[in-house]
This record gives C-alpha cells, sequence and structure tokens, in this order.
C-alpha cells in the first residue's frame, strides 16, 4: 500500500496521453497514463509488459508498445497489440532496455477505465 | 468547473501507439458498402434455395463482415482523435457496437441484423461528418462535363 502511494507520487510527474490505436483494446487512444519511471531500476523489462520508449528514430517522440520478447542480447522486441496497424520493431528494429523510460502503469483517465495497465 | 479540473491533471505530453505513413483517408463508405454487401447477400440468400448457392452466400457475407470490422477499426483509431471524443462522448461506445454487430452480422441470416449495423455506420458517418471527415480525407472527384 504504502509502496503503491510513493510510486503513485513518483508518476504522478510522468503523465502521457495516447495516441493512435496500435495498442488496441488495452490502450485506447486519448487514455491518459502514468509512467512509472523507477519500474526498471532493478530489472529489466519483461514480455508482456506495457513500456514507453524514444522512437529509435526520433528521439524526441515517444512510443508505447509491449514488450514481446527479449532476444538472445538483451535487448527488446516490441510490438503493438495490433500487429497489422503498428509500427515497432519489425520496423525500426531491437530496443536497448537502458533507454526505456518506464512502465506504462496505470490509465488514471477516462474514470470509468481506470486501472493497471496490462 | 471540470475543464480546469481536467487542465490540472491532464498528461504533459502524448505517446504514440501509430501505425507509420497512414495515407490520411478514411471514411465510413468503406464500411457501408461491405455492410450493405452483406445485407443483400441476405436477401440473395433468402430468394434462392439452391445448396451451392447459399453455401457460396454465406462464405462471401462472412468475408464482406469481417471487412467491416477492419474498416471500422481503422477508422476509429486513425481518424478519430481525442478532441472528437470530446463532442461525442458515445462514440467509442458505438464503435464497440458497431464491431460487435459486424461479428453479428458474420454469423447471422437475419436481415435485420444486417440492418441494425447499417445504422450504427451511418451514426458513425455523423460523427466523421461533423468533425469534417469529408474536407479532410476525400479527394474530389473528376467534374462531369
Amino acid at each position: 500500500m504504502l509502496r503503491t502511494l510513493r510510486r503513485l507520487r513518483h508518476a504522478w510527474s510522468q503523465r502521457v496521453a495516447v495516441e493512435g490505436g496500435s495498442m488496441l483494446p488495452a490502450l485506447h487512444p486519448g487514455d491518459w497514463l502514468l509512467v512509472d519511471t523507477e519500474a526498471y531500476e532493478g530489472r529489466p523489462p519483461r514480455p508482456g509488459e506495457v513500456v514507453v520508449v524514444p522512437d529509435p528514430r526520433h528521439a524526441q517522440r515517444w512510443l508505447v508498445k509491449r514488450v514481446a520478447s527479449t532476444a538472445a542480447d538483451g535487448r527488446l522486441v516490441l510490438v503493438g497489440d495490433r500487429p497489422d496497424a503498428s509500427t515497432d520493431s519489425r520496423t525500426f528494429g531491437t530496443v536497448d532496455p537502458s533507454v526505456v523510460i518506464g512502465r506504462a502503469w496505470l490509465r488514471y483517465w477516462p474514470p470509468r477505465r481506470i486501472g493497471r495497465v496490462r | 468547473m471540470r475543464d480546469r479540473l481536467l487542465s490540472l491533471i491532464a498528461p504533459s505530453r502524448t505517446v504514440q501507439a501509430h501505425c507509420d505513413l497512414p495515407c490520411g483517408i478514411y471514411d465510413p463508405a468503406q464500411a457501408r458498402i461491405e455492410a450493405e454487401s452483406c445485407y443483400k447477400i441476405i436477401e440473395k440468400y433468402e430468394a434462392n434455395t439452391d445448396q451451392h448457392f447459399r453455401t457460396r452466400a454465406i462464405a462471401i457475407k462472412e468475408q464482406r463482415a469481417e471487412l467491416v470490422k477492419h474498416h471500422l477499426d481503422v477508422l476509429w483509431h486513425d481518424y478519430f482523435k481525442p478532441e472528437h471524443l470530446e463532442k461525442f462522448p458515445e462514440l467509442h461506445e458505438t464503435f464497440w457496437q458497431a464491431t460487435k454487430q459486424a461479428s453479428k452480422v458474420k454469423q447471422s441470416l437475419e436481415l435485420a441484423e444486417a440492418k441494425k449495423l447499417l445504422e450504427l455506420i451511418d451514426t458513425i458517418d455523423q460523427a466523421w461528418r461533423a468533425t469534417g471527415g469529408p474536407e479532410k480525407t476525400r479527394v474530389a472527384k473528376a467534374a462531369v462535363a
């Protein structure tokens, strides 16, 4: 409980809005999320988790994608939940886990869909 | 009041769940044509007792219904934006109903189900028009001399 509150206070400073539908139905365009930037301080992202990363081709632009798997060299394979409407590791290759900004952790808007990102 | 509260909790930046190189052409007409096919196929199915014809009709209707879902999905993700949702708060619900209805039409041979699908697509079409869809996405037709 205390950990969650602490995480909430920390993640509150990293609020992002989802644009695009490549992560439907997990994330809708217009969803507002809290990003836990401390999630990967002690461990690398695991397959199945939704992460925020800078676009490898355009670092100012941030992407939200799911970790599909970890390559043999430890780099991450990122894929959208709707692969036919997603630009991801199939286009830009694997991603270094150290550049991951954080884990897309909690949806706080809209109110009726508040909850953890899964 | 609500707007002020929202601006307090609004995110400071966006994260992209995008597809690159969208062609920018989004039009509910695509979904409607496929849904019209479903409707007409059910009519033809009812009017024809030939088993082979009926089997083909069902197979084609299922393909068309699947295309309806695809076109609606693309419109949903790629055309509509959060600011449109503020104007049409029911939009997500309508898309959900419409895509579910397309699944129903895929399974069903009831004309009424196909009609309901057309109506839901027309509701989406209204939102598309009200948000400037035709001006934003359509290419002008050649003028008829």
